[in-house]
């Protein structure tokens, strides 16, 4: 029986690696994800572009644009068309703002009698805009405060827990993990499934005398084999190229993404029972996936979005995968942490995996 | 001509024998949109802080107002405790912690410096910053309103005008580039397994056989899929329209043309992979790789491309996505002309030949 389950297990690497893409597939793609999370995410709002019109020509309205590139939140560009061509540069986005200083600006501030400025924006980008507008009014506090020399008393001392630095990279690398679990294993699960019943080589293998529980342990196994493997290329990658910390246990993490994978097997397997083409099947691998990752709290907190979408979350395995991840990498969390997810998980990968596997051995014998 | 007419027959036959894909093709660009516009927003408001007043004056019970008031910060549900306030931020109940030492009042009254402390979770770097900014911001105008005695400061006034989308709404970004992220989703990676599956189920060698050229094959192959990307263009800016109110003020013709062309990209990137990939997984993969990240991260989609570090803009330059999603921006929010996008549509139209060229010349080489 294991000869027959080691005989499957190996039978499957051989047809995933076949294709020498697919090797270096399983290599690039947590590096790659890597890097373009670790590189390209970033919501800080910085250099807005930000066309100058300046009519009063003082020293004064000169400070104040200069004022406006400190802390890089603003540049500043002062070679501007006409007013009334002001929109071409949003649409084609070449600017992202317009500040339009009145000529009558140094007067009033001299006079003490409250200067008005316009500020135009791309409205578009309905975040960066609400942020600038922020830059702009504390720039306006600054400037003011500098010109009338008024120091503020009170300041706050900050004391940044667990990531410091502020690294984007150290909470993208735990989400990235959960992320390349989920997807690997349900889509290749349920594609390597349905490829047997689409070539047509399933019905040679249920004639052999291998069980039904072996055939379906010899088909996840790889997958679950493989999806951890992606996991230790993330983490080491991770490690060693953007430095990230790893506080809490690595044998924990392990063994909770063991458990974990039982459900994203599950899910898999489902498909497998549901679909008959591997298009079908990695459609269905997909949307999920995509939901996964989206209500997963991956890209943005879970606090941010609706309330009736929060609970949508709840629905979602990889949700609570990824706060294991997260607090047992950046917070060092131990089991007594995290009881909650646990036995959330559990009972998901019984349920799902217990019903998927029953439907199938039903199907095939 | 009729051949291409007949290869384009049997493919839409192949995909409507499969009506659960095809489901799924529509489905999954509505659920994304849906997703999208509700789950991803960047606004960070209410974030929980718990504020802990060590000095119990009038002054300080006005900071914790001026806290609260502002729509940055909600108090927490769980009142810190007096001995381990930062349980709060281990069970992730509270995202910081504001601590009022005692002697604040008098400090601020008799105009001395004072200090406040805060203790934020950091984990999340872009909420930690927003917490910090956001809390500086509200001390900042806290102390404007509490100057001493005797002195005066005009603020400058900002008259704001926000264009397009005076709301500031986020899906009224999101939304919209969702298209070029969907269109080029769908195209290549339905064409490049399609092509996949003949080669892997055995029937490409007898299309090859059949008395049509490989360049007829292709045609026939992809146009299925063009009305395919078309219909879920469509739908996006369906769903848009209904259920996010996105506004579409510009040309819809001038839509079309550019989304012609971009899908015509995408079908060229899937040709291209499903070229050199022997099975549907592996093609799955690779299109996964090449099809749904780079166009999701270096398009200007959710990050911009001015905060990236400087090999990764120039390498955003080879991504169609960027290029549509201006241009699909630019038009249905903010009206803009092809005088205005020219720059972004010759780019485009660029790419989209150079893309083609490769795609099938390594298709006819691989494959025939």
């Amino acid at each position: 029986m294991y000869q027959a389950l080691y005989g499957l297990i190996k039978k499957e690497f051989i047809q995933v690696f076949r294709d020498k893409n697919m090797l270096r597939l399983i290599f690039l793609l947590p590096i790659i994800q890597l890097l373009l999370f670790g590189y390209v995410v970033n919501f800080d709002v910085k250099n807005l572009d930000l066309d100058v019109y300046d009519f009063d020509h003082s020293s004064q309205s000169r400070e104040l644009i200069q004022t406006t590139s400190a802390n890089n939140y603003f540049k500043p560009n002062d070679e501007v068309i006409a007013l009334k061509n002001l929109e071409n540069n949003f649409k084609n986005s070449s600017s992202d703002m317009a500040i339009i200083i009145p000529n009558d600006f140094s007067e009033k501030l001299m006079n003490k009698d409250k200067p008005t400025i316009s500020l135009i924006t791309d409205g578009s980008n309905a975040n960066s805009t609400s942020i600038g507008i922020g830059y702009m009014l504390q720039i306006m506090q600054l400037y003011t405060q500098n010109y009338y020399n008024i120091k503020p008393k009170g300041e706050i001392r900050f004391d940044v827990l667990y990531n410091p630095e502020a690294e984007s990279v150290y909470f993208m690398v735990p989400g990235i993990v959960a992320t390349l679990l989920t997807m690997i294993t349900v889509m290749l699960t349920a594609m390597a499934i349905v490829r047997e019943k689409e070539v047509g080589t399933l019905e040679q293998l249920l004639v052999t005398p291998i069980k039904g529980w072996v055939l379906l342990l010899g088909k996840i196994i790889p997958f679950a084999l493989l999806g951890l493997l992606e996991i230790i290329i993330a983490l080491t990658f991770g490690v060693l190229w953007f430095k990230v910390p790893f506080v809490g246990s690595s044998v924990l993490l392990f063994s909770l993404s063991g458990l974990y994978l039982i459900t994203p097997l599950g899910i898999g397997l489902f498909f497998s029972n549901i679909t008959s083409t591997q298009q079908q099947a990695m459609f269905f691998a997909w949307f999920f996936s995509v939901f996964a990752i989206l209500t997963s709290g991956f890209f943005t907190p879970i606090t941010n979005m609706p309330i009736w979408m929060q609970y949508i979350t709840y629905l979602n395995p990889m949700r609570y995968f990824m706060e294991i991840v997260r607090a047992i990498m950046m917070k060092g969390a131990g089991l007594q942490d995290l009881t909650f997810q646990v036995v959330i998980l559990t009972i998901y990968g019984i349920s799902v995996f217990g019903l998927s596997a029953l439907r199938f051995s039903k199907r095939i014998s | 001509m009729r051949k291409v007419k007949f290869i384009a027959i049997k493919e839409f036959y192949h995909i409507l024998r499969d009506p659960k894909s095809l489901v799924i093709a529509i489905a999954m660009p509505i659920m994304m949109t849906f997703l999208y516009g509700y789950a991803i927003t960047l606004d960070i408001n209410n974030i929980t802080v718990a504020v802990i007043d060590y000095d119990k004056t009038l002054e300080s019970k006005e900071l914790v107002d001026a806290v609260y008031e502002s729509t940055y910060f909600s108090r927490p549900d769980t009142e810190p405790s007096e001995h381990d306030p930062e349980a709060l931020l281990r069970s992730s109940q509270a995202t910081a912690i504001l601590y009022i030492r005692p002697g604040f009042s008098e400090a601020l009254l008799n105009n001395r410096h004072f200090e406040l402390g805060m203790t934020i979770d950091g984990s999340d770097n872009n909420l930690s910053a927003a917490v910090l900014n956001f809390s500086k911001a509200v001390l900042n105008l806290y102390l404007l309103d509490h100057l001493p005695n005797g002195i005066e400061i005009p603020k400058i006034e900002i008259a704001v005008q926000n264009l397009y989308n005076p709301d500031l709404t986020s899906s009224h970004f999101f939304v919209p580039g969702l298209v070029g992220i969907i269109l080029m989703m769908i195209s290549a990676l339905l064409t490049s397994i399609t092509i996949a599956r003949e080669k892997e189920t055995g029937t490409m060698e007898q299309l090859l056989t059949a008395p049509v050229s490989t360049r007829q094959i292709l045609l026939g192959k992809i146009i299925p899929y063009i009305m395919l990307g078309l219909l879920d263009g469509f739908l996006v800016l369906a769903v848009a329209k209904i259920l996010f109110d996105i506004p579409f003020v510009g040309s819809q013709l001038l839509l079309l043309a550019f989304g012609l062309i971009y899908i015509a990209a995408a079908l060229a990137l899937g040709i291209l992979i499903s070229a050199i990939s022997k099975t549907q997984q592996v093609a799955m993969m690779l299109a996964l790789t090449v099809t749904l990240l780079p166009p999701m991260m270096l398009s200007g989609f959710i990050f911009s491309i001015k905060n990236m570090p400087i090999p990764l803009q120039i390498f955003s330059n080879i991504i169609p996505a960027k290029f549509f999603i201006t241009i699909i921006r630019g038009i249905t929010l903010k009206g803009a002309g092809v005088e205005i996008l020219a720059a972004q549509g010759l780019y485009l139209i660029i790419l989209m030949a150079v893309l083609m060229f490769i795609a099938s010349k390594k298709f006819s080489t691989r494959i025939a």
